[in-house]
């Protein structure tokens, strides 16, 4: 069955692929989106900002009863009627029932997320009843017979010529794919809808549990018409949306729509309270507190942040994923990052399957967030799930089972590797072609050998090394470094035993474990945890250094986490953290003054995502480099993601991942530089492939291997 | 920088247009020539005080002052008040519990919006206290905040201005009305 639905999924990739128009148009969008929303932003103070949302709304998950009773009472109070909808078929009931009691034939609603997940306008046509989308773009959406491919910006895949063919359906003519016409075409023909309506629907962005009252945040107008004129008003709101108090609901205005769509404040902010005075009769306020899944969330102690989510679209807006395939395949009802977790609530973890293998973990979702959720580790943390329920698949299941847990097994293979692949490298250091069905690997970039030899065999003793070190230290080499590029470790060391710093590579390490826990394999990676923590700190040494940002993430925090309930390994787990070093920091701290170098060159700086994401270090590589002499000169984005992502890119999503290494490729080549640095062995593998299969000069190196060439060379020129 | 200042920093990038009225006469006269046909005229206090509906009659304005619900439609602007403001993002903040006055700010093309200058705030967190005392005055109620005119970006993320709401707003200081938020 999860065959079945991988290969479904991968027809709708496909697909997504060649649109290459909403490609454009997404890419456009994300890097104006990011100028705009760091403009928004200038003037506040967006990690306390941030920080302030998450606790108020932590705060109404931990009392989410007595918040939903005190607005509830004060609704009631006020006039609403108010209806608790468990899930969609009891929301969908109500709204229907109200609506055949009232007679009405067409409803108006303004954009709601939520009716878009409990499916109500298909539950209103059933009963007979015309529900309008009056939201530009959820109308546009509405007449093409398609979903939104985005929570704020429905449209954002269609194009103005799409939407003059559609609105000349309506209109019975031709009508000029130019924009201002096309709204003011909306807006005639949807001005005696508002007023000709039985019912008005709309959603809500806030549910105040200190007055009772409602806040609608938009843009375009059509929600203060769908509350005004008809004379009933229904509000569907996710019981996510309550915030205690007023000045909690200010807090989140200031997030909210800069985080959207950049601006200050949207055109209007309805606070609405009670039914209010409507000159045909009376009115009625009806409001859906709808539950749906997210009681659940909020009892999922690894996954309940996202209840924290204003749905304001950002972590969609700024993904690489989304950016290449679009919010209807990287998506369901919400789409993104969140949608990938909300839709494992809501639907089903099932349903969520494959959205939750698709993320790339660039973390760039985690990095803008408004609500500071961690939306990276949740998906992971479903993906673990999954892996627990589905299995992982027989193949990668016996290799973390039996060959990633046996480190004398996995190193044998890797060595035997390196001799095996003799006739494919053709003794180059680069795997051009595969044959067969494997090509698909190396049609786009090349692949690394493995090296002849592997660090842990090159590696200079320590009494080679220095004759008085003033420090000892430990080398995690991680699997790419020890067996792919061992070069970068040597530098290291070198690099090292100038400050005076002598090095051990302790034998015993293995696998970081990272790809076993990111596949949802965690046992794999409890073991390798357990085994990495006790070799390295065998020894004793003053600190870890690892040259690859992701092993750093797994000393400093994955171990931590994987080990806190070990009696015996929590505390060394710990300790370890506590002296892991990426390379850049230690060196930079260490080696404060770099002996003045001629001018190396121009280098361009690529950030890797666990480095600047993961481990929040990106100014001290820039640092060492332009203090060994080297020009900087910055790229486009230089943080976005180049596509590696481990196992995404030569085994699950390889086409994915080769649309955002060639955006990563072309800022690249504009920058102009001669020479790209990275922090990490696995963004140097994806970019030295690129550059090299498309016979580019550019060269790709670690920040370790400039470092050692410009203290070699300095050393000789002094 | 002022809190006036900031204020009309901030709605003119907001697309508003802020004037700055020297008397009734100039803020009338202002109204007359932009109105571009009838104006709905809600009653409120400022617009009590100021008598814009015979000013504006005098002016040769055609004014509507009741039943907007039947006229709306046709009618081309729509005059109100202002409780208070906000300077940050300027911001116009109008309690619109009688239908009237959302009638006349949601339906015709031009939001004509009378403020005391003397009524801006700093930001939506100073705002708290003022919205507090509104919802405490009277249950239900409709408040709201508008800044700038109606928009989209729908269609290709292109800015277009005036999709449902008012595509104009027109935000006219005049000072010297009234200082009070609990009053528009
Ligand atoms: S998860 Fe965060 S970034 Fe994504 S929509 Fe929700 S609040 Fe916005
Ligand atoms: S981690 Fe990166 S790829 Fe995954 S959802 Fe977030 S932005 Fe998208």
């Amino acid at each position: 069955m999860s065959r079945q639905r991988s290969r479904d999924y991968q027809v709708r990739i496909d697909a997504a692929l060649n649109a290459t128009r909403q490609q454009d148009a997404l890419h456009r969008f994300g890097d104006a989106y990011l100028e705009a929303r760091q403009q928004a932003l200038a003037d506040l103070d967006f990690e306390a900002l941030r920080e302030a949302i998450a606790q108020l709304k932590d705060e109404v998950g931990r009392h989410r009863q007595q918040y939903l009773d005190q607005f509830i009472e004060l609704a009631e109070k006020a006039g609403a009627q108010v209806y608790r909808a468990a899930d969609a078929s009891a929301a969908n009931d109500y709204i229907v029932e109200l609506a055949r009691r009232r007679g009405a034939k067409l409803a108006v609603k303004s954009k709601s997320m939520a009716s878009e997940e409990i499916g109500l306008n298909q539950a209103l046509r059933t009963a007979g009843v015309e529900a309008l989308e009056t939201d530009l773009g959820e109308w546009i959406v509405q007449l093409a017979g398609q979903r939104p491919s985005h929570m704020v910006m429905p449209a954002i895949h269609m194009f103005r010529d799409e939407v003059a063919a559609l609105f000349g359906q309506v209109t019975g003519q031709a009508e000029p794919a130019d924009i201002e016409h096309l709204v003011a075409v909306a807006r005639r023909q949807l001005r005696d809808k508002f007023l000709q309506a039985d019912m008005g629907i709309s959603g809500a962005n806030l549910a105040v549990a200190e007055t009772g009252a409602l806040a609608l945040v938009t843009n375009e107008g059509n929600a203060r018409l769908v509350a005004t004129l008809p004379p009933v008003h229904v509000v569907l709101v996710g019981i996510d949306k309550l915030v205690p108090t007023l000045e909690d609901a200010a807090r989140v205005l200031q997030l909210l729509p800069r985080s959207a769509t950049a601006q200050a404040l949207t055109s209007y902010v309805s606070w609405i309270r009670g039914p209010v005075p409507h000159s045909d009769g009376a009115k009625e306020l009806h409001i859906v507190l709808l539950d749906n899944g997210r009681s659940a969330l909020a009892e999922a102690p690894d996954c309940k942040d996202a209840l924290r989510c204003l749905k304001c679209g950002a972590c969609a807006n700024v993904c690489p994923v989304y950016q290449t395939i679009g919010g209807h395949v990287f998506g369901h009802t919400y789409v993104g990052a969140i949608g990938v977790v909300l839709t494992a609530f809501f639907n089903s973890l099932e349903a969520a399957a494959e959205l939750v293998k698709a993320c790339i973990g660039c973390r760039a979702c985690v990095a803008v967030c408004p609500a500071k959720i961690d939306l990276e580790e949740i998906i992971l943390q479903l993906r673990r799930r999954i892996g627990d329920q589905e299995g992982l698949g027989l193949g990668k299941s016996l290799v973390f089972r039996r060959v990633l847990r046996n480190r004398r097994l996995f190193h044998a293979l890797l060595r035997s590797a390196a001799h095996l692949q003799k006739p494919v490298t053709g003794g180059r250091g680069s795997i051009r072609h595969l044959p067969l069905h494997f090509s698909s690997l190396t049609e786009w970039r090349t692949l690394p050998a493995i090296a002849d030899k592997p660090l842990r065999d090159l590696m200079p003793s320590v009494e080679g090394q220095l004759s008085a070190p003033r420090l000892r230290v430990a080398l995690f080499a991680g699997c790419a470094t020890d067996f792919v590029h061992p070069r970068i470790g040597l530098s290291l060391v070198a690099v090292l035993n100038r400050c005076n710093i002598a090095v051990t590579l302790p034998q015993g390490q293995s696998c970081c474990g990272i790809p076993a826990l990111y596949s949802g394999d965690r046992q794999t990676a409890v073991e390798l945890a357990r085994q990495n923590v006790r070799e390295l700190l065998a020894d004793d040494p003053a600190a870890v250094i690892t040259a690859c940002p992701t092993c750093s993430m797994a000393l400093r925090q994955h171990f931590v986490e994987l080990l806190q309930d070990d009696a015996d390994y929590a505390e060394p787990a710990r300790r370890l953290a506590a002296i892991t070093y990426d390379a850049a920091v230690f060196i930079a701290e260490q080696l404060p003054e770099l002996p003045a170098a001629a001018s190396r060159g121009t280098v361009t700086y690529h950030d890797s995502c666990h480095l600047k994401r993961g481990c929040g270090v990106w100014r001290q590589p820039r640092q060492l480099l332009t203090g060994a002499g080297w020009r900087l000169q910055e790229m486009e984005r230089a943080d976005r993601c180049c596509g590696f992502g481990g196992s995404y890119s030569f085994a699950s999503h390889p086409e994915i991942s080769r649309e955002i290494t060639k955006d990563k490729v072309n800022a690249i080549l504009r920058s102009g530089a001669d020479v790209v640095a990275v922090d990490c062995p696995g963004c140097l593998i994806m970019l030295r492939g690129a550059l090299e299969k498309r016979g580019l000069p550019q060269r790709v190196a670690h920040t370790m291997e400039l470092l050692g060439e410009a203290l070699d060379a300095a050393g000789e020129g002094g | 920088m002022e809190l006036l200042e900031r204020f009309i920093v901030a709605a003119g990038r907001a697309g508003a247009r802020v004037v700055r009225c020297l008397d009734r006469t100039a803020l009338v006269d202002y109204i007359a020539r932009h109105a571009g046909g009838t104006v709905l005229l809600p009653d409120f206090a400022a617009g009590r005080r100021l008598q814009l509906a015979e000013a504006l009659r005098q002016c040769g304005c055609e004014v509507v002052t009741e039943h907007f619900r039947a006229g709306a439609a046709q009618a081309s602007a729509g005059v109100t008040g202002a409780n208070f403001a906000l300077a940050d993002t300027g911001t116009v903040v109008l309690d619109s519990t009688d239908e009237a006055l959302r009638l006349a700010s949601t339906l015709p093309q031009r939001h004509f919006v009378v403020l005391d200058p003397r009524k801006i705030l700093a930001d939506g967190l100073a705002a708290v206290g003022p919205l507090r005392a509104l919802h405490r005055r009277q249950s239900p109620d409709f408040i709201a905040f508008i800044t700038g005119p109606s928009r989209t970006a729908d269609i290709e993320r292109v800015l277009t201005i005036g999709v449902h709401g008012p595509g104009e707003l027109h935000i006219l200081l005049l000072e010297g009305i009234s200082d009070d938020p609990l009053e528009s």
